[in-house]
């Protein structure tokens, strides 16, 4: 079997998840090729403007139907996941999010392995069409190491009818909580998941983060919840975090979460239930009840710079 | 509100379903006003995330014969949004939008319409036939997308991502074969209903958000966290089971989109995750031991 067309979408500069879109698409090998979509040529971000460019570029390149199995890869990210779905039904391709591994088998049959049931399980999944759209999890693939960009470089041009695809209008943008917490430039953070129970018992969490002097974290469902609010929140949907030491209490690690913090030099997660994901990427886990184990810590810390 | 005449699905094989969504004129009431708004919203029921899960012996998927399902949690708050803004329409002096809500799956799905009929949703549609099983989200959205045409809703609220399988595809796939605007990951919605337009907050990296405006029909995927859903009243338990709950089979769909023969992927094998790269667990006697030999391992690793 031929090997795949992989084509790897893109945007001026890189931007978020460029490195593990092309870590993705060396692991499958192949003819490679850039599409560069810039918004200077395209237009300004709709979904339907942006799948109706790249279907144009793609069906071209392809000469109608493709030869080879042809893979377009995308980051994960809020945009591109918003319009990747389109795009495939678009191309008639088939669709699978958030990859985190791919491979060519033997037979040269493509595998795509995914998280599922919020991290619990991994899937591989099967593509069933010739022509397969993926988003890249971003976080989840390559291990940091730079892989060069394809020479083959094409540029995604604007739609003959852009109105038609353009179907909404922002309006604007906002900044989604208030100041005051710095958990991007911490060196430590301490965050309160689901297991804390409740509002409050968050404080179990602040005491830690106040005696290991770190800044306090939350997983989504506690700022979902109300018990903090969001600019606490670590997770892709709130802050990416490195910190050099990362302390998950009552945190299950939902993929979303993992890709926030799993770049910290060292992650502690205490949590009751030992099947939970966070334990997949913590250096040091604790099986155990965090309100027990939390204020224990909090206790010796304390002690400990006293004397 | 008519949906675009011309499907933007080409390539698809579903060119033209367009014409099969469009809303007719005549659907319009004879008063000269457009006739009242309807909301889907379209609901999927998960395993419960506290569910013990085990590989089912294919190893293909999860044995699913001792579990405990619900409404996705993404789900529950576009039914809860869907609620909010019809109660909001009504209070407003409006007519309050009839909420209709969608579930595709085997019978147990029905539960979960119930419990959404005790929460408020006025009709329930169950895509319970059998060609409609077995589906990925493409498959389910083209099914998902011809039940809402048919009932001509005007906004399609459904959540950003399942609890399951997390693809947040579905909503996409219902957008793009309905030709409507859409957004995902929607943080607040203002509905202006004499317009017709949505004025919404979209959901950005890095603690950012978007404001944007749609005219309906639209699709939006709420995400988690826009509100907290309610919980069902003694009253709303018992008026569901009297409000209508309707089978579909979608049969006026090519079998070719939808079920196993429409979905584009297969899954080949589930597995517990890989074990954490030589992560080392502490199992201290009491809470103290297991303190102490953890701030033991932090002050060898220098990060105290």
């Amino acid at each position: 079997m031929a090997a795949p067309v992989v084509w790897l979408v893109e945007g001026a500069g890189g931007g978020p998840g460029t490195q593990e879109v092309r870590a993705c698409g060396r692991a499958l090998g192949g003819d490679s090729r850039v599409a560069l979509l810039e918004e200077e040529r395209v237009g300004p971000y709709s979904p339907g403007l942006y799948a109706e460019a790249l279907r144009v570029l793609i069906s071209r390149e392809s000469g109608g139907e493709p030869a080879a199995p042809t893979v377009v890869l995308l980051p994960h990210t809020y945009q591109s996941a918003e319009y990747a779905p389109g795009l495939a039904l678009r191309l008639g391709a088939a669709y699978i999010a958030s990859v985190g591994s791919a491979m060519v088998n033997d037979g040269g049959g493509l595998r795509f392995g995914r998280a599922i049931l919020q991290g619990r399980l991994r899937a591989e999944v099967r593509p069933k069409r010739r022509v397969v759209v993926a988003t890249v999890q971003i976080g989840g693939f390559g291990g940091g190491e730079p892989v060069e960009s394809p020479e083959q470089v094409f540029e995604v041009g604007r739609p003959a009818d852009i109105e038609r695809h353009r179907e909404r209008e922002t309006l604007g943008r906002e900044a989604a909580g208030v100041g005051g917490v710095d958990l991007p430039g911490a060196e430590r953070i301490v965050t309160a998941g689901r297991g804390v129970g409740g509002p409050d018992e968050v404080s179990v969490a602040a005491d830690l983060a106040s005696a290991l002097d770190a800044e306090l974290g939350a997983s989504r469902p506690v700022v979902d919840n109300g018990w903090l609010p969001r600019e606490h929140q670590v997770g892709s949907s709130g802050h990416v975090v490195a910190p050099n030491l990362y302390v998950a209490l009552g945190v299950s690690g939902s993929i979303q979460h993992l890709m926030g913090m799993s770049g910290s030099r060292i992650i502690v997660a205490i949590n009751k239930d030992p099947e939970a994901p966070i334990f997949s990427v913590a250096h040091y886990g604790i099986v155990a009840d965090l309100h027990d184990v939390a204020p224990a810590l909090t206790r010796l810390l304390k002690a400990g710079r006293s004397s | 509100m008519a949906y675009p005449a011309d499907c933007p699905v080409a390539g698809f094989g579903v060119r033209g379903c367009g014409a099969m969504l469009a809303r007719p004129a005549e659907c319009r009431d004879n008063m000269g006003r457009e006739e009242r708004l309807r909301i889907g919203v379209c609901i999927k029921q998960v395993p419960d995330t506290d569910s013990h899960l085990r590989i089912a012996d294919s190893g293909r998927g999860i044995d699913d014969s001792d579990l405990n399902w619900v409404i996705s949690s993404c789900d529950l708050c576009a039914l809860e949004e869907a609620l909010l803004l019809a109660e909001a329409e009504a209070s407003g002096g409006e007519e309050r939008p009839e909420l209709v809500v969608f579930s595709l799956g085997p019978s147990r799905v029905e539960e979960a319409l119930r419990k959404a009929l005790a929460l408020g949703a006025d009709r329930a549609v169950h895509l319970a036939g059998e060609a409609l099983q077995g589906g990925d989200a493409l498959a389910d959205g083209c099914a998902l997308a011809s039940a809402l045409a048919k009932e001509h809703c005007d906004l399609v609220l459904t959540g950003a991502q399942s609890d399951d399988l997390g693809q947040a595809a579905t909503p996409a796939v219902i957008a793009e074969v309905l030709g409507c605007p859409y957004a995902w990951l929607v943080m607040a919605v203002e509905l202006d209903s004499r317009r017709g337009s949505l004025r919404i907050v979209r959901e950005l990296e890095g603690g950012m958000n978007e404001v944007l405006r749609l005219d309906l029909p639209a699709v939006l995927a709420i995400q988690a966290g826009i509100n907290k859903p309610r919980f069902a009243s003694l009253r709303g338990t018992l008026q569901a089971r009297k409000k209508p709950l309707r089978r579909e089979d979608c049969a006026d769909v090519d079998v070719g989109l939808v079920g196993t023969a429409g979905a584009g992927t297969e899954t080949e094998a589930v597995a517990l995750p890989p074990a954490g790269a030589g992560g080392v667990v502490i199992e201290g006697v009491s809470a103290e031991a297991a303190a102490g030999e953890l701030i033991a391992h932090l002050e060898r690793e220098a990060v105290l």
